[in-house]
């Protein structure tokens, strides 16, 4: 079945409860046909119900999910051969090696003609072809996972959070395997809550908290629309020359907190308006005979816009923090 | 249905059980290891030959006539115990549980007896035994009604009653071909109970029957590969047992039609029982734990090892209403007595059983945990 429509999915007035919890409230988005889409939000916020709803696994409460122009409660088994999954947490057959788990599925399909030496490959996969699941590290069962969304040549990708739980160095594996795709044109659904790979991979990002999108658009155009600020960070030798910044730094009316990306202790952030600011700063900590090891000012990120819209505990919302400097 | 996709599922399964060697043990040996035991044990007692101490204390012509008669009958291997020796702490030192002691004057007593002016008063011999002991009650029961026949015999005169037994069956069978058909029912049982029940549970929780569900696979499919797997495995199994049963205790059985067909039913009757607990229990250990509660009962109360003749009356009522009960019915009936009327009988109860429970597992399987 083929359609004119633009879109890939359309969602409508989604609306999911579990047992009176609404895990989902009212969701209405489209996704364009060849675009990469992330739904991005912190752990509960309805980002796996709402993709397991639009991958027919789940059943809607209320409103209409159509993908390729079909609704996924009337079209089930006509929509599944042109899409491709890879669900949360994938698992397989414990002692079916790579290259047997991708031809099971390929017959699941009925599909003779899958490439599954080059998928394999597409996955970097060709040394384990013969390695029996088990034996796969986490990284290498996500890539194999998303060998399996792809067995079907699907014209749909939902990848439900391909990179949770893996090492940065697997992810950024992850990461390549994806962008093939979209090299390739493939029309892909990502769900995530790391913001980078949203960033990295996503046309159109869409963030969900409390199973409502609270804001939508291209990375860029997020963080133009959402912040207006940037975030210097201090790095300091240790815990008590740290302590002495924030004095230095609340004393002039700022609010740093530590930084959680840095395993150290001694980072500090501080969001601030104006590039005048970082000037001040400097001058009352050479002042105050406080020293630093390092200093980065950086623009915000999709994290910054996230952090602010989804009012996760580390949020900064300057205008009521800032005191008169 | 989807053909391809139940081949491919078949596949996949069989490469798995292969590819374990536990489960490939449990599967294949455990039966095979339960029939030689147990096969051994009852073997033995098909032709059993009790171990008989005898202590005589007496030492004459008389007595040692006594012994000879007594190892003629077939029943007894005799150890003679040395009449120096205190029978008491001899048979408490774990050598006998029953000792029997002919005592000093045996022969002369005998005389007396046996002469014209017998005073009515029988000689008497004493067994000294070990009412703890497993089996003993059977051995003085054997001891009992040898001594009888040498009594009958003794005294000239052709026994006023006798005994002639004529078997039901056509052909002699042993406890061992009574037993196989149950072991086969009970080992097809476990197997796809558990098997269910294990598989299904374990892919649930490990999210793959939710991968499972993006892909054209129907609930119908996927039942009817586990069962189709299941009776492959069944069928392998039987063959095994048979074959060991055959070559280790030359065990011959009628191997017909109803062979297949209620290993076939057993499976269906089975793994639909554990799709089932699959779906009511939501983790693994739970749904293993209802396996558990279901099939032991069925184990012991179906006849599987034991007639179910020999269980009180609520408890032979009780086993009429488990699945097994019927299966073992019906394999002995095919198998050992031959008797197709009541291999139908059997064939129809259980059938029914499948068939109910086969419907209900593939109305309420999901791939997805919502209610089907």
């Amino acid at each position: 079945m083929t359609t004119n429509t633009p879109y890939a999915i359309e969602v409508v007035g989604l609306t999911k409860r579990y047992n009176g919890f609404l895990a989902v409230d009212n969701l209405s988005f489209t996704v364009k046909k060849a675009e990469v889409f992330a739904l991005l939000g912190p752990n509960g916020a309805g980002k796996t119900t709402t993709v397991e709803i639009i991958e027919t696994i789940l059943k809607p409460t209320s409103g209409t999910v159509t993908l390729l122009g079909m609704d996924v409660t009337q079209k089930k088994y006509d929509i599944i051969p042109r899409i491709g999954v890879l669900p949360q947490g994938f698992s397989s057959f414990d002692r079916i090696t790579v290259r047997e788990t991708l031809e099971y599925y390929s017959r699941l399909f009925g599909c003779r003609k899958t490439d599954i030496k080059g998928l394999i490959a597409l996955v970097n996969l060709s040394h384990k072809a013969n390695e029996q699941y088990r034996n796969l590290s986490g990284g290498l069962k996500q890539r194999l996972g998303i060998a399996v969304a792809l067995v079907n040549d699907p014209e749909i990708i939902f990848l439900d959070e391909p990179t949770t739980g893996l090492d940065p160095r697997a992810r950024r594996k992850v990461w390549e395997v994806l962008l093939g795709l979209k090299k390739k044109g493939k029309t892909v659904f990502l769900t995530t809550h790391y913001m980078e790979e949203a960033e990295v991979l996503a046309d159109t990002v869409a963030i969900i908290a409390k199973g409502r999108i609270t804001a939508m658009g291209s990375p860029g155009e997020l963080i133009e629309n959402n912040v207006d600020y940037f975030t210097m960070t201090l790095t300091s030798v240790d815990e008590k020359m740290a302590e002495n910044l924030v004095g230095i730094i609340r004393d002039m009316g700022f609010d740093p907190v530590p930084d959680t990306n840095d395993d150290t202790q001694g980072s500090l952030k501080i969001f601030l308006e104006h590039t005048d600011d970082v000037r001040r700063i400097l001058n009352a900590v050479n002042h105050g005979k406080a020293s630093f090891i390092s200093l980065d000012i950086r623009k915000p990120n999709l994290e910054e816009v996230f952090l602010k819209i989804t009012h996760e505990p580390f949020r900064h919302d300057l205008s009521s923090r800032r005191e008169t400097p | 249905m989807n053909l391809n996709v139940i081949n491919a599922n078949i596949i996949v399964s069989i490469k798995s059980f292969y590819r374990d060697k536990t489960v490939v043990f449990f599967r294949l040996a455990f039966p095979v290891i339960l029939i030689l035991v147990f096969g051994t044990i009852f073997m033995e007692r098909d032709n059993e030959i009790f171990d008989l101490n005898i202590q005589d204390l007496d030492g004459t012509a008389s007595s040692g006539q006594l012994i000879t008669a007594m190892d003629l009958s077939k029943r007894f291997k005799i150890t003679m115990v040395d009449p120096a020796l205190n029978p008491r702490p001899y048979a408490m030192g774990d050598k006998a549980n029953l000792v029997l002691i002919l005592p000093k004057g045996f022969e002369m007593s005998l005389m007396e007896e046996m002469s014209a002016g017998s005073s009515g008063k029988s000689v008497t011999l004493t067994t000294l035994y070990d009412p703890s002991s497993f089996g003993v009650t059977t051995k003085m029961g054997v001891l009992e009604l040898v001594l009888a026949r040498i009594n009958q015999e003794m005294s000239g005169k052709p026994a006023p009653i006798d005994l002639t037994e004529v078997s039901i069956l056509k052909k002699k069978y042993r406890f061992i071909e009574f037993f196989v058909p149950g072991i086969i029912a009970m080992a097809v049982m476990t197997a796809c109970l558990f098997g269910s029940v294990n598989l299904n549970a374990e892919l649930r929780q490990k999210g793959v029957l939710r991968k499972l569900s993006t892909t054209p696979i129907t609930r119908i499919d996927w039942i009817l590969s586990n069962v189709l797997y299941q009776f492959i495995l069944a069928v392998v199994s039987t063959l095994v047992m048979l074959v060991v049963s055959y070559f280790v205790f030359n065990v011959s059985l009628a191997i017909n039609g109803w062979l297949l067909i209620f290993v076939a039913l057993d499976v269906f009757a089975f793994v639909g029982l554990g799709m089932i607990l699959t779906r009511v229990a939501r983790e693994a250990e739970s749904a293993a734990a209802a396996a558990d509660a279901l099939m032991f009962p069925m184990m012991f109360l179906s006849g599987t090892f034991f007639p179910v003749e020999m269980m009180p009356e609520f408890l032979q009522k009780f086993a009429k209403v488990l699945p097994l009960y019927y299966v073992n019915e019906g394999l002995r009936a095919s198998m050992v007595f031959v008797d197709h009327m009541a291999s139908l009988r059997n064939a129809l109860f259980i059938g029914v059983f499948a068939l109910v429970v086969f419907v209900i597992g593939v109305m309420i399987t999901t791939f997805s945990g919502e209610a089907a």
